[in-house]
């Protein structure tokens, strides 16, 4: 067991410095090098050889790489081109909003995604259950960006129910605690705050949160539906167990493995989701904050966002990967 | 005479399969919802000049500009008032989706938006299918330490996420000869002369990037599991060389899995493209892409005074996708009996 998470977390530190490469490269590839976005297109040779030194892009691509390498783990992620505001900063200030943003898309996934997925199950063949199933294939097949839009054309701007962009009403002031405003709100003993943060929340969560909805209920159905078909099941039944106890307490709890693993590996498809929601509905987390460095092609904001990106998918799949043995006393690690 | 009776029977025994294949495809109603949906489309975009002959990036009419859809005169008198002729009859097919900002028929952008979408769809889908299956063939089939080079790469491409990873390859890819050097240089050049859009191609080639790796990990696993049939060894013992096993044995019967993916691929496709026109690193303005015609819909705000100019594109990858997706689940379906739940 241990061997195999100490190979899991090797494996884990291998892929991280292959994206570090990966990006290392995109950023040695692009047309023109550090010196002269910096400087611009009309610096002088000599001021443009001069920066180089000093930039140290004369050394030898490993050395670079190196160096890249270590700057990178110890936080140093540039400074954004035209912000001049250090990477890091940024990603610090707007990881929260981001992170609130994500945790509500997976709860609205999970709340709906999952009875819909147990409710099919249950029916199968029946009329929930292919109403369910279009629902969720139409779900999977949605631009999100597109479904953000309509969201707030219709909610927002057409019956005026809940606000169309930002985290909060302006107006609104509190000091935050953790940046999870409907968190801090309660914290600060502000449910104003904290009622106001949720009416903000609930579109964009929507928007993000569908496809992951979908692809829940999918699972959830046909994992159902494998365990639901097992011996144990039908003895619970024979038992004379009600049908309830007996889904609730029996075949969820097993079910659950394969729906616990499809949520893990949504954490990348959220943040690249959140890239779209977030422009849409004025969310200042990373993912407008990414898009604005797309439009002005702001290289140190792309490379650090997307360096932070993957970081947080490697580490999410290592956990899941690693909660297997907690959840499936079954599995064994060699 | 003898020869007379084999190809009979081989005749009826391929006709037999292909029945096979026919009755469990037609018994697959996501399958069949799918194909059609998807073969409208085909149809809409192979005829699209013929259908609203238009040149969508052109022709305007400014007088009409953000005119509601036409087709909405059906129920709200105020539309039916602005599309009555002088004749007194109302024309409810004139700009059935309404015009917008630029003064252009939507119907006609989203018509004309078909071409470019499938075309870049099915395009990034082929290179990522043929790229990923050669890789992931070889990495099965060989082993050893391209095997672990291959797999250590696919696990980096898949710990980014796909739309951020397209998202920096648009950023990479060159646009101008300048930024470019030798052949690159002048590729560009060559589409340039032509009037091809280099961005939506670049576009095309990150999403394609962005699933080579899952490809290799398909074709990888069934060359696996494949390569240990009889049939393999049989070849490989009656003193077939590698390579002609590999591709007249092994690569035949490993397409199954990848022809489903296929289906799904496009669909992917389909919806990454469009989110990068959507952010501004797609087709080039005013180019009639779908993700890109939102993107303007959005970034004037028009879409909140005249939402019909991104519901009709957005519908239109909507459908598009959904169709692609029930196809690949028909398919699944039909070719993998197994996996039917």
């Amino acid at each position: 067991m241990s061997a195999y998470v100490l190979r899991r977390v090797l494996r884990t530190i291998a892929v991280v410095l292959g994206i570090a490469l990966v990006v290392f490269v995109f950023i040695r590839a692009l047309p023109g090098d550090a010196a002269t976005v910096i400087l611009g297109e009309r610096a002088t040779p000599e001021s443009l050889a001069r920066l180089r030194q000093q930039l140290g892009l004369n050394d030898p691509l490993p050395v670079q790489f190196g160096r890249f390498v270590s700057d990178v783990t110890r936080g140093d992620l540039g400074v954004g081109l035209k912000s001049q505001i250090p990477v890091l900063s940024d990603l610090r200030n707007r990881f929260p909003a981001t992170l609130e943003l994500t945790i509500g898309a997976i709860l609205f996934a999970v709340i709906v995604g999952l009875p819909a997925g147990v409710i099919a199950a249950l029916n199968r063949n029946r009329f929930a259950d292919n109403a369910a199933m279009t629902v969720s294939l139409v779900g999977v097949s949605m631009p999100i960006f597109w479904l953000g839009m309509l969201l707030a054309y219709l909610f927002a701007v057409k019956l005026q129910w809940l606000p169309p962009s930002a985290r909060t009403d302006i107006g609104v002031t509190f000091q935050p605690i953790t940046g999870l405003f409907v968190l801090d709100g309660l914290l600060r003993g502000r449910p104003d705050v904290a009622w106001d943060a949720v009416r903000h929340l609930v579109l964009p969560s929507i928007a993000l949160g569908t496809i992951p909805m979908a692809i829940i209920a999918r699972i959830t159905r046909s994992s159902m539906l494998e365990v639901l078909s097992q011996d144990y099941v039908r003895t619970a039944a024979a038992k004379g167990i009600s049908r309830g106890r007996v889904v609730m307490k029996h075949a969820l709890r097993n079910a659950m493995l394969p729906v616990i693993t499809v949520i893990g590996l949504q954490v990348g498809t959220l943040l690249g989701g959140a890239v779209l929601t977030e422009t849409i509905f004025s969310w200042p987390g990373l993912g407008s904050w990414l898009y604005q460095g797309i439009t002005d092609r702001d290289y140190p904001v792309i490379q650090g966002g997307v360096i932070f990106a993957a970081l947080v998918v490697s580490v999410v799949n290592l956990l899941v990967d690693l909660s297997y043995a907690v959840l499936d006393p079954r599995i064994q690690y060699s | 005479m003898s020869v007379d009776v084999t190809t009979t029977t081989s005749g009826t025994a391929k006709r037999r399969s292909q029945n096979v294949f026919w009755r469990r495809f037609r018994r697959s109603t996501p399958g069949k919802v799918g194909a059609i949906i998807v073969a409208v489309f085909v149809l809409l975009a192979a005829f699209a000049p013929l259908i609203k002959p238009y040149d969508p990036y052109r022709d305007r009419s400014l007088i009409d500009r953000l005119k509601p859809p036409s087709i909405a005169a059906l129920w709200s008198p105020a539309v039916r008032e602005r599309y009555t002729t002088p004749e007194g009859r109302v024309d409810y097919l004139k700009h059935p989706f309404g015009v917008d900002q630029n003064g252009s028929d939507v119907a006609t952008r989203v018509l004309h938006g078909a071409r470019i979408s499938l075309q870049v769809g099915i395009l990034a889908t082929l290179v990522a299918m043929v790229l990923g299956a050669i890789l992931g063939v070889l990495s099965g089939f060989l082993g050893g330490w391209f095997d672990n080079v291959i797999g250590y790469l696919s696990d980096i491409l898949l710990a980014f996420p796909g739309i951020l990873l397209a998202i920096m390859i648009t950023a990479l890819i060159p646009t101008n000869p300048s930024d470019a050097g030798g052949v690159i240089a002048s590729l560009i050049g060559w589409m340039q002369a032509r009037n091809i859009d280099v961005r939506l191609y670049g576009a095309m080639l990150a999403v394609s990037i962005v699933q080579v790796p899952i490809y290799v990990r398909l074709a990888r696993s069934v060359v696996l599991s494949v390569r240990e049939r009889e049939f393999v060894q049989a070849a490989g013992a009656l003193g077939a060389t590698s390579g002609r096993v590999m591709f007249r044995h092994v690569l035949p019967n490993s397409l199954t899995p990848l022809i489903v993916q296929a289906s799904l691929s496009i669909a992917t496709a389909t919806i990454e493209v469009a989110a990068l026109g959507f952010l501004g690193l797609g087709a080039t303005p005013p180019a009639p892409e779908w993700g890109t015609m939102i993107a303007d819909a959005f970034q004037i705000g028009v879409y909140l005074t005249a939402p019909w100019t991104m519901i009709f594109p957005g519908l239109a990858i909507l459908l598009t996708v959904l169709g692609f997706n029930l196809l690949g689940d028909g398919l699944r379906d039909v070719l993998d009996p197994r996996s039917t739940q």
